[in-house]
């Protein structure tokens, strides 16, 4: 079906010669609106923080974005907030996102790796199997899967939401790995069963190494879409020493309702922040994993 | 030649071998999480099920009801096609316009890129909500500011029914960065000879942007155009943080996805979720390929 969606593949180059073609006047125009729209987009997110330092009184009469007196007053309240202290539920996080990041890799890899390089019966059929899937909304498949997941008694633990990703369920890495795969030169491969190795070998020793962009871009998105989901821990987890740290901060709005926003922002803050790092760091990654492939997010 | 014959026959053998072997991860994923929960959910949606006994069998009496008596399916559809039609077009539109004025040779290029990225990449989490939910409460940011500014005493845009919806789209809009990314990299295929061209003739800018810019764009409008409808169908998450799960005030942000999973998880209503869940898979559907359909009248493909 993505053949169908011809997502345009996009070289960024790395400079685009429009310099000088805009006059002064619609240049000075352009930095006018761009700086104006920054302001608009980070005003919330930069008075969220100053707001995560303010005593509670100050919240709701200050729309700066520098707090007079800086606490950590609100940080104290939050992370104790809750009946289990949000370490834990960062924890959780954590443990829940590095494991689908794992499962993700490897299986998503190892499909990608059969449907480009091994020959075997049925090979076009499961592929278009797999196209298809890439398109299906999960609500096709969410309530047999929960029920199921019922059945086996793995609700209300992190079965659910990681034995899947070890089963390569997310169609759309195993697209993006047979992407990149399909423009490794062949005689690679070639050369390597020459000199006697068996797919495995050739897997592990050509294809992976080779493969460290898509591996990352995997990577880095797939952590961050984990740490922020929000609809399979709300359906599956149900002990709040369980929770991850979105849902954590879930409850915590309906326990500290309109009373505490001081630590509700700062509890805000803090579960942004790992997804603000790796944003930081992996800046052209993510980026370029957009342009290329047109992720949605 | 019987020993290549037996060689090639063993080639493919072992390929067969070694295929299934690296496929089976998603093969099994494929039939156990993928195949048998679509047949299950489609059995599922004609039935009568809580959870507790044997689904019971009622033919498309679940549709019939979501058709003809389902007052709250009419109100999830309504809210649902708004916030679709209204989110989706105007994310687009500035995310174009900004792309168009980040593609003037501007230095900082790639701060201005990255720093319009960022809401689209925490936006959907649960802590963005909640800020959401300050800035348009009654007393929140945006009154806070409204009021030292002008002097207006705003009302809670997120308790007024008719204004609670209105935030989310703006939630969605704000988001815009990755479709803008897009954008510019479909601006910079554009090659830049066209324009010097057009210049030449006297092509004034606004003319050039209609006559070259945006023609040679629409492939890229409409695959932005696609991904982000899809995904403006199924936006949960917002919705349900800022209004507490209910969908409320009296049901102004009920997104089709929150209704589902009410009817799903706090009502049990199995049967009739998985009937509204087909709806909803059926709706993306249609819109998909009616957006195909409409593409050979409006997208350009040069090939």
């Amino acid at each position: 079906m993505t053949e169908v969606v011809r997502a345009p593949v996009l070289a960024v180059p790395a400079a685009a010669s429009r310099a000088g073609t805009a006059s002064p006047w619609r240049r000075a125009f352009a930095y006018a609106l761009l700086i104006a729209v920054t302001f608009v987009l980070l005003y919330p997110l930069l008075w969220m923080v100053a707001s995560s330092l303010r005593p509670d009184s100050e919240i709701f009469h200050s729309t700066s974005l520098i707090p007079q007196a800086p606490t950590l007053d609100a940080y104290r309240r939050g992370w104790n907030g809750l009946s289990v202290g949000f370490g834990q539920l960062f924890l959780n996080s954590l443990l829940i996102s590095v494991l689908v990041v794992l499962g993700n890799v490897m299986s998503c890899a190892m499909a990608a790796y059969a449907f480009t390089r091994l020959r075997f019966r049925g090979r076009g059929f499961w592929f278009a199997m797999m196209l298809g899937t890439l398109m299906l909304p999960q609500h096709a498949v969410l309530i047999p899967q929960y029920i199921m997941f019922l059945k086996l008694g793995w609700v209300n633990t992190i079965l659910p939401l990681t034995i899947p990703k070890f089963l390569a369920v997310d169609a759309f890495f195993v697209f993006l790995m047979v992407q990149f795969f399909r423009s490794i030169p062949r005689e690679l491969d070639e050369a390597a069963v020459m000199d006697g190795c068996g797919p495995l070998r050739i897997f592990l020793k050509v294809i992976l190494p080779l493969s460290t962009p898509v591996l990352a871009t995997a990577t880095v998105f797939s952590f961050i879409w984990t740490w922020d989901d929000f609809f399979a821990p709300l359906i599956y987890l149900n002990d709040i020493e369980k929770y991850t740290a979105q849902l954590g901060l879930r409850t915590f709005v309906d326990s500290a309702g309109q009373s505490d926003w001081g630590a509700l922002f700062a509890m805000s803050t803090l579960t942004v922040l790992p997804i603000f790092i790796l944003f930081l760091v992996f800046q052209r990654l993510l980026i370029e994993g957009i342009a290329t492939t047109g992720m949605k997010r | 030649m019987p020993a290549a014959a037996a060689a090639s026959a063993r080639a493919v053998q072992r390929d067969d071998l070694a295929g299934y072997g690296f496929l089976l991860p998603w093969l099994l994923g494929f039939l156990l999480l993928t195949l048998g929960p679509v047949a299950a959910s489609f059995y599922l949606s004609l039935t009568d099920y809580s959870g507790l006994s044997a689904p019971n069998w009622v033919g498309i009496e679940n549709y019939r009801r979501i058709a003809t008596d389902d007052p709250r399916f009419v109100t999830a559809m309504t809210v649902t096609f708004t916030f679709v039609l209204l989110s989706v077009p105007l994310k687009l539109l500035f995310a174009l316009g900004v792309a168009v004025a980040l593609n003037k040779g501007l230095a900082g290029l790639s701060f201005f890129r990255a720093v319009f990225y960022l809401p689209s990449l925490i936006g959907g989490s649960v802590a963005i909500a909640v800020l959401w939910r300050q800035v348009f409460a009654g007393d929140g940011l945006l009154n806070q500011a409204l009021n030292a500014l002008f002097g207006y005493e705003g009302p809670s845009w997120i308790a007024n029914p008719s204004t609670s919806l209105y935030t989310l789209v703006l939630l969605a809009v704000w988001q815009f960065g990755s479709s803008m990314i897009i954008f510019l990299a479909g601006l910079r295929q554009i090659p830049q000879d066209i324009y010097e061209a057009a210049s030449i003739d006297g092509a004034q800018p606004v003319r050039q942007f209609f006559k070259i810019t945006l023609p040679l764009l629409t492939p890229v409008i409409f695959f932005n155009a696609v991904i982000q409808t899809i995904d403006a169908f199924k936006a949960f998450t917002s919705a349900f943080v800022i209004s507490d799960g209910t969908g409320g005030p009296i049901d102004s942000t009920l997104f089709y996805t929150l209704y589902l999973y009410q009817e799903a998880f706090t009502n049990f209503r199995f049967g009739y979720a998985s009937a509204l869940a087909w709806i909803l898979v059926l709706i993306i559907a249609v819109f998909t390929a009616l957006s195909f359909l409409s593409a050979r009248y409006w997208v350009h493909y040069d090939d």
